[in-house]
């Protein structure tokens, strides 16, 4: 399933297979990420390619200092990459403006970080609301759509709470609501469950696996080695660099 | 339309979320503005009372009298000085005196020794001089045309000498003009522009050219002219030629209200100083928003961080921003407003004095807060637009 078949084999194997062409949701070509200048530059990421595809669960694994956060922004379109290029839903974002990246993530990838970073002065639907905001909606649409992506997290009782009165669990489902709430093709996870108990974890890491589906993509970065396992695919990395990218037998 | 709604609404979600952050920050627009309505509206007010009166007198009456130049004897103004006086486009109504010199003015004729050391000013009037001065009478009536023609010996007293001689309101009663019998016809009420005529026996130019003046002719030697209002100036100087033009005396006018306008000004040197001190304390307290909003978007820079990755631009940033110290500056400056109407209210109630607020000001302070509070909030806002998502979520 490749977005550009590169020989006539190939697409004759497509044809035969009846299945229409899929593109990439996301594409890294030989990106690179440079820190510091001179004698001071580091390679966070080395001419690394990597493509994620609809359907894809991923996690990117790794020791600390391997790049994957790094890896996480650039794939968020948080960071602009030193050198290569980032193609997101077609879109070369690479050579974008501030502005115009700003509105591709807005519309494409949705955030679920360790920290959570809900609004603390907030409750659940606002936090939730936040991520509808500037589109054109009405509040009531709004309310409406974070109210429903609230109950698909089951938090249906917790629409009013602020975070302060929420379990790290709860406060985790209600950043997965609003990652969902815009319906991204893309879901980045930055270490879900590493503020959570091992209960909790178990219930988000479900709720991660059940999000997975044939159009959108789940990515994980992750250092937890049972965290890493629940993904189909799992992109290995060391020194910037992926060292292993292996896909599970379904 | 509905990105700036929802804007007001985060803003506005975000100053009420902290509020006792909100107040304090409220607090220096508040006080700099508080100061200059109250700075403004004191000095103002403790002069209230003399600017309602010059308010009530009218700022337009001019007198016009004749000087002699070089020195002459009983200068006067030209026979058709009225006529003269009317071709000023300006004036809107005319009377002329005469002041006659010497003459001793006693209730009745045996009190001669005791008023003959006391002047007395006798002015021969025409018919029109209550009307123009803007006087009503206290008792009787003023002098008639019928009084002119017939030269009827009937004087109208001013209110100070109908005290003075004792005379009570509507009583029949004669005064003595240079041993002449005159009936006192009427009382002038209190002439505050023109004070000397609250002792003044007016007759009439008739009556005054038959019994004291040798000459052919009694001419005026003073008119009063009510002018347009606010060209007072230009008719006061517009007077001076028609009425000189050709004539061998001098003329000179006097607004007579100007000495009271004068007065009744504030005193400027106190008030520069309060509202600049005002102002200075407007922009500690814009000093004092750009610090805690400064503080305040470290504070928030995970909030900020956050609402990039969810897809805010910077300028939605820095907009959000910008509108909460724009409400702060609104907030401020409406506060400052009210607390500084009740400090002039409280001050005025205490001494005295009437309640003046010129209408420009509660505007004024208001817009100046907001100028102050939006200036203050630029800084903070271009910060909290450039702060690096990536930097502020540490990621894992």
């Amino acid at each position: 399933m490749l977005h550009e078949p590169e020989t006539d084999a190939d697409v004759s194997e497509q044809q035969l297979a009846n299945e229409p062409y899929v593109e990439p949701l996301l594409e890294l070509k030989e990106v690179s990420r440079v820190y510091g200048s001179g004698d001071a530059k580091v390679y966070a990421l080395r001419d690394v390619s990597l493509r994620i595809m609809p359907g894809d669960f991923v996690s990117i694994v790794g020791p600390s200092g391997s790049g994957k956060s790094t890896m996480l922004g650039l794939l968020g379109c948080l960071d602009i990459p030193t050198s290569g290029t980032i193609i997101v839903g077609g879109k070369t974002v690479t050579g974008l403006d501030d502005a115009d990246r700003t509105e591709v993530r807005g519309r494409t990838i949705g955030f679920v970080f360790q920290q959570f970073h809900l609004i603390p002065h907030l409750d659940a639907t606002g936090n939730v609301e936040t991520a509808l905001l500037y589109r054109g909606l009405s509040k009531a649409e709004r309310r409406r759509r974070a109210i429903e992506s609230l109950d698909k997290v089951g938090l249906g009782h917790r629409h009013e709470h602020r975070p302060v009165q929420m379990s790290g669990g709860e406060q985790q489902r209600v950043a997965l609501a609003r990652a969902l709430v815009t319906e991204p093709k893309i879901l980045l996870a930055d270490e879900p469950t590493g503020a959570l108990d091992s209960q909790n974890a178990e219930n988000v890491m479900e709720l991660l696996t059940n999000l997975q589906s044939s159009e959108r993509a789940v990515v994980l970065v992750t250092h937890a080695a049972e965290v890493a396992d629940a993904a189909f695919r799992k992109v290995s990395m060391r020194d910037g660099r992926i060292v292993s990218d292996m896909t599970r037998v379904r | 339309m509905k990105t700036f709604k929802d804007l007001l609404m985060v803003s506005l979600t975000g100053l009420f979320a902290r509020k006792v952050r909100t107040l304090l920050l409220l607090l220096g627009p508040m006080i700099g503005v508080a100061a200059i309505i109250a700075a403004v509206g004191l000095t103002d007010s403790a002069k209230g009372d003399l600017k309602a009166k010059v308010n009530k007198l009218g700022t337009n009456l001019i007198e016009v009298s004749a000087s002699s130049a070089f020195g002459g004897q009983d200068p006067t103004l030209p026979e058709d000085v009225l006529d003269r006086a009317r071709s000023v486009v300006t004036v809107k109504s005319v009377a002329k005196v005469h002041e006659l010199a010497n003459i001793v003015v006693t209730p009745y004729n045996e009190a001669r020794d005791k008023y003959e050391a006391v002047p007395i000013p006798v002015l021969a009037s025409d018919v029109l001089l209550p009307s123009v001065l803007e006087v009503k009478l206290i008792s009787g009536r003023w002098l008639n045309e019928f009084d002119e023609q017939a030269t009827s010996r009937s004087a109208v007293i001013g209110i100070g000498l109908a005290r003075q001689f004792n005379y009570l309101p509507g009583e029949t009663r004669t005064i003595e003009l240079g041993n002449i019998r005159y009936g006192v016809v009427g009382v002038l009420s209190e002439v505050e522009l023109e004070p000397a005529f609250d002792n003044a026996v007016f007759i009439t130019f008739s009556a005054a050219k038959a019994d004291f003046v040798d000459a052919d002719k009694i001419l005026a030697n003073k008119i009063y002219v009510r002018s347009q209002v606010g060209a007072e100036k230009d008719t006061s100087e517009a007077l001076k030629i028609a009425i000189n033009l050709g004539g061998p005396d001098e003329v000179a006018t006097d607004i007579k209200s100007e000495a009271l306008q004068l007065a009744a000004q504030s005193d400027q040197q106190i008030k520069l100083i309060v509202v600049s001190m005002g102002i200075l304390a407007s922009i500690v307290g814009g000093v004092g928003i750009a610090n805690v909003m400064s503080i305040s978007v470290i504070q928030r820079s995970a909030e900020i961080g956050i609402r990039r990755a969810l897809g805010h631009t910077r300028s939605i940033i820095a907009s959000q921003f910008l509108l909460e110290s724009l409400f702060i500056g609104l907030l401020g400056g409406i506060c400052g407003v009210l607390l500084g109407i009740v400090s002039i209210f409280l001050g005025a109630t205490i001494a005295g004095w009437v309640f003046v607020l010129a209408p420009w000001l509660p505007p004024a302070g208001i817009l100046l807060a907001m100028v102050i509070s939006v200036i203050a909030g630029l800084y903070p806002s271009v910060r909290a637009a450039k702060l690096e998502p990536l930097e502020t979520l540490r990621l894992g």
